[in-house]
């Protein structure tokens, strides 16, 4: 609820500059989210996330620019595609454990930079650009003006945020929290544990990729930087710095990260260096993240 | 279209010399991984440093062979400093906390190198002994790089003796079989393992300078290898020196031959092949432990 009012004001108040940075961080935030989903609830640590946040805006770009759809068609086909992708990658890796697991999807990141890199339909490594924007003009609005944008996106992140709590909350929720904490137990109890692994895997993909399109819808514009490793490795900090195994956590960790990203790259070229020292110091001695500290603070039991 | 012997042989060169610099990043990070269980992302960290310490070191001294021989040596006692403040704590921890910590390491790495050393590329020159070009099979080919492949090559050698005939490498190899029963033997695995971790760290910043006189070296230049040499230790076996000098000559043939053959499709194919290796051979195609 404060984050909503922190936005809300925010959007009021804030001029054009602002209003673009909480439309980024919105997005940030739904895609630390679907992270949070995989890594703080099932358990899954992915280094190669970024490669559906990617594919979502890369398959928004394809079906827009080249098949010539409409992009208010496209954007949830978008997420679909993804959604198919992810569940075939998923098949294949979800009884990988720790170590292996985060390499293979590495991996598999790096597979999806080095094809839109290289491919020239897509624009190789200098992209794509010119993503026609959904036309809101019947609700009275333009996806081209930052104002707009921020309020389809922050309405975007909160039903993510809704829905998912929602899904935690509920019964499926449990046996993935259960799953978590000891997966022997649950399998011992009947449970089938990779299915449930790969619902979570997919349901994470997909939402990454909606935050995708949505940032393909944001700036008109894909490349492959959107699917490099050190993005999957940036969106890990995210939601450690917020705090993982929450869904607020990583919403405060994307707004953290993309502020202190903004602020501190204006102060110094260095803002990296303060960075790395800040995020190892919240990994070694605050592993709860902002959110969690906060929490211990605020409330006795942390929310959802 | 069969290329011509000639541009056959310097292309066979040219895979070899990539080859012999992922070798010499890719078995300290092999063996750590196979031995501690620890994933360090930073030893790219380790390489650019060795790099940029050695093009100092040049500017200082102006002797190529003087940085050669002391910038991997400040490369492993920075290393040593690492190890001791921050990653022996991460030891028992969860892969994800290995990653994330060497992940943020990364990032300090590159903003101090950028700090000290600018955001320029830079350039070392080959050593006027080394700066000539050879003649093979009527080509001409830089001295040099065929310097870089010896190097390589006896350091492969040098290590394998060190495992094999040395008591060192006795310890080492049996910390990677069987770590608990290694310890409960009395072996002070703690302390083999903090040699092998410097050793890992100099072969880094070898590698580094190295390399330097044949690639840019910039800022960043740590996170482009990285990847790479974490293809090569998967896909030869963590933890296996003879892995890690297979996987470093197919990668680095790969790569070379791939960017000159199927240039569109070559990183492509370089990851398929790490994914297909962790998913039907985990432990590499020659792993240092059986996996029963």
């Amino acid at each position: 609820m404060v984050l909503l009012a922190a936005a809300i004001g925010t959007w009021w108040f804030a001029g054009y500059a602002g209003q673009d940075r909480l439309g980024e961080i919105a997005i940030a935030a739904i895609f630390a989210m679907s992270l949070d989903l995989m890594v703080g609830y099932g358990g899954m640590v992915s280094l190669g996330h970024a490669l559906f946040f990617g594919l979502g805006a890369y398959a928004l770009a394809g079906l827009t620019l080249f098949l010539k759809w409409p992009p208010g068609l496209a954007l949830p086909a978008s997420v679909l595609l993804t959604g198919l992708v992810a569940f075939a990658i998923g098949r294949l890796i979800v009884h990988l454990g720790g170590v292996f697991f985060i390499m293979v999807t590495l991996a598999f990141g790096q597979m999806g930079w080095a094809w839109f890199a290289r491919d020239r339909l897509f624009g190789g490594i200098a992209g794509l650009s010119g993503i026609p924007q959904i036309d809101l003009s019947l609700l009275g609005g333009d996806l081209a003006n930052p104002a707009d944008f921020a309020i389809v996106a922050v309405t975007a992140a909160t039903m993510v945020y809704l829905a998912l709590a929602r899904l935690i909350e509920s019964p499926f929720g449990a046996v993935v929290s259960a799953l978590h904490r000891n997966a022997g137990r649950a399998r011992a109890l009947g449970c089938p544990v990779q299915s449930y692994k790969l619902a979570v895997f997919t349901i994470a993909a997909m939402l990454a990729s909606l935050a995708g399109t949505l940032q393909a819808q944001r700036t008109g514009f894909v490349s492959p930087d959107l699917l490099v490793w050190t993005s999957s490795g940036e969106l890990l900090i995210m939601v450690i710095i917020g705090g993982i195994g929450s869904l607020l956590g990583p919403i405060a960790g994307a707004a953290l990260w993309t502020l202190l990203h903004h602020y501190l790259s204006a102060v110094t070229p260095y803002w990296m260096l303060i960075m790395g020292a800040f995020f190892i110091a919240i990994v070694l001695f605050a592993a709860e993240g902002l959110y969690g500290a906060l929490a211990r603070l605020a409330w006795r039991r942390p929310h959802v | 279209m069969l290329p011509d012997p000639a541009s056959l042989v310097i292309q066979l060169l040219n895979g070899l010399q990539y080859g012999m610099l992922l070798f010499l990043l890719s078995v300290g990070l092999s063996v750590v991984l196979g031995l501690m269980n620890f994933i360090n992302l930073a030893h790219g960290t380790l390489y650019m440093l060795g790099a940029f310490l050695g093009l100092s070191l040049v500017g200082v001294t102006g002797s190529f062979w003087i940085a050669l021989a002391c910038a991997p040596l400040l490369a492993a006692a920075i290393g040593a400093l690492f190890y001791g403040v921050l990653l022996r704590h991460l030891q028992g921890e969860s892969a994800m906390k290995q990653v994330l910590v060497t992940f943020g390491l990364i990032f300090i790495g590159i903003d101090t190198v950028r700090m000290i050393w600018g955001d320029y590329e830079e350039a070392i020159a080959a050593p006027a002994l080394l700066a000539d070009s050879i003649r093979i099979w009527g080509q001409p080919y830089p001295a040099y790089r065929l310097f870089v492949i010896a190097l390589g090559l006896v350091v492969a050698l040098l290590l394998w003796l060190g495992l094999e005939r040395t008591r060192l490498g006795a310890v080492v190899r049996a910390g990677v079989d069987d770590r608990v029963m290694a310890a409960s033997l009395g072996i002070n695995i703690d302390a083999a393992f903090f040699g092998v971790f410097c050793l890992g760290c100099w072969l880094a910043g070898l590698a580094g300078v190295a390399v330097a006189p044949v690639l840019q070296i910039y800022p960043g230049m740590d996170v482009a290898i990285l990847i790479p040499t974490l293809i090569v230790v998967v896909v030869g076996g963590p933890g296996s020196l003879r892995g890690a000098l297979l996987g470093s000559l197919l990668i680095g043939m790969a790569e070379t031959f791939g960017a000159v053959l199927l240039p569109d499709f070559a990183s492509f194919m370089i990851y398929a092949v790490m994914v297909l290796v962790l998913l039907l051979r985990p432990g590499g195609l020659l792993p240092a432990r059986q996996t029963a």
